[in-house]
């Protein structure tokens, strides 16, 4: 996904991709982020264990914690209330 | 609660896919009428002072279409760039048929909230271009068409060109009330989606506390 989103919607991105374990390439290039914000991101959700680094080999691999679901079920269920309310959009 | 929320979002976006496609169709029109109508007015210009005839050209027309024609340009421009992002929501949609699962749903409402976000100063840009066009397209059409008008107090006296200008002149009225009522559909589709955004604005307060931002 691109384009100009929030940082919550990145946070959301984030985890729901990290439910199975990925790596830092295949985060930053999924949720289309560089590096350097890549790093913060992820940095972000480590320090608050809505992630957790997993060794695999010499490589750090990244999965969503348990925390992680609820973030995800309130951001869902916000955004899709934006449809169940008026004013809404049709021809 | 999910079924009505993919129902309304798919209805949005097949709503707005429609607008945007009949945005591009009129808008081409729209440049191909101007076009002609500047041609047009270049072999009378040339007709004008090549022979000893009377000057046969109007330049209302001539600034008209040629305003037509570049209003038509940036249209189809403006439109192009809103019809990508919107086409591929839809693809993606289409692709899913039925089976749409909740965070398949959030990750489009989400694009579609990042595409609006990006192009909301376009869709504006639109709302004016399409209200130019219609304008330039309904005096296209209703000049193109003229042969004489006068305008007094005892009423309007005015003779059309000839009978075959008069399915042009429906065609370029029909343009203009089309581009007129794209303007007023981009105008609410805007509006709608500004709302959801104040939206979210408000709720992003809820996802701070539970990221526990604030004690950071």
């Amino acid at each position: 996904m691109s384009g100009r989103r929030t940082a919550f919607e990145i946070y959301w991105e984030i985890l729901v991709f990290c439910r199975t374990s990925q790596s830092f390439t295949g985060i930053v290039n999924r949720c289309n982020l560089n590096s350097k914000t890549g790093q913060e991101y992820l940095g972000f959700l480590v320090v608050k264990e809505y992630l957790v680094e997993v060794a695999d080999g010499d490589k750090i691999r990244y999965v969503s914690t348990e925390r992680a679901g609820e973030y995800i079920a309130l951001f869902n269920s916000l955004y899709r209330k934006l449809f169940d309310t008026a004013p809404r959009f049709k021809l | 609660m999910h079924e009505s929320t993919l129902i309304r979002f798919r209805s949005e976006i097949r709503h707005f896919y429609l607008i945007t496609v009949a945005n591009i169709v009129f808008a081409a029109l729209l440049m191909a009428f101007g076009i002609s109508g500047l041609v047009g007015q270049a072999v009378l210009i040339y007709e004008t002072f090549s022979t000893v005839a009377y000057v046969i050209y109007s330049p209302v027309v001539l600034i008209i279409a040629l305003f037509a024609a570049l209003a038509g340009f940036g249209w189809i421009l403006t439109s192009v760039r809103v019809f990508e992002g919107i086409e591929a929501i839809k693809d993606e949609l289409d692709e899913k048929r039925g089976v749409v699962s909740d965070e398949d749903l959030t990750r489009l409402i989400v694009s579609m909230l990042s595409h609006y976000r990006d192009n909301r100063a376009t869709i504006r840009t639109m709302i004016l271009v399409c209200t130019l066009g219609g304008v330039c397209s309904f005096f296209l059409g209703v000049l193109g068409s003229l042969e004489f008008l006068s305008v007094s107090t005892d009423g309007i006296v005015f003779t059309l060109n000839n009978y075959l200008v008069i399915p042009f002149m429906l065609l370029t009225l029909g343009v203009a009330l089309v581009s007129l009522a794209s303007s007023s559909y981009f105008s609410r589709f805007a509006r709608v989606w500004d709302e959801r955004l104040d939206e979210i604005g408000e709720s992003e307060a809820l996802l701070k506390e539970t990221l526990e931002l604030d004690r950071r």
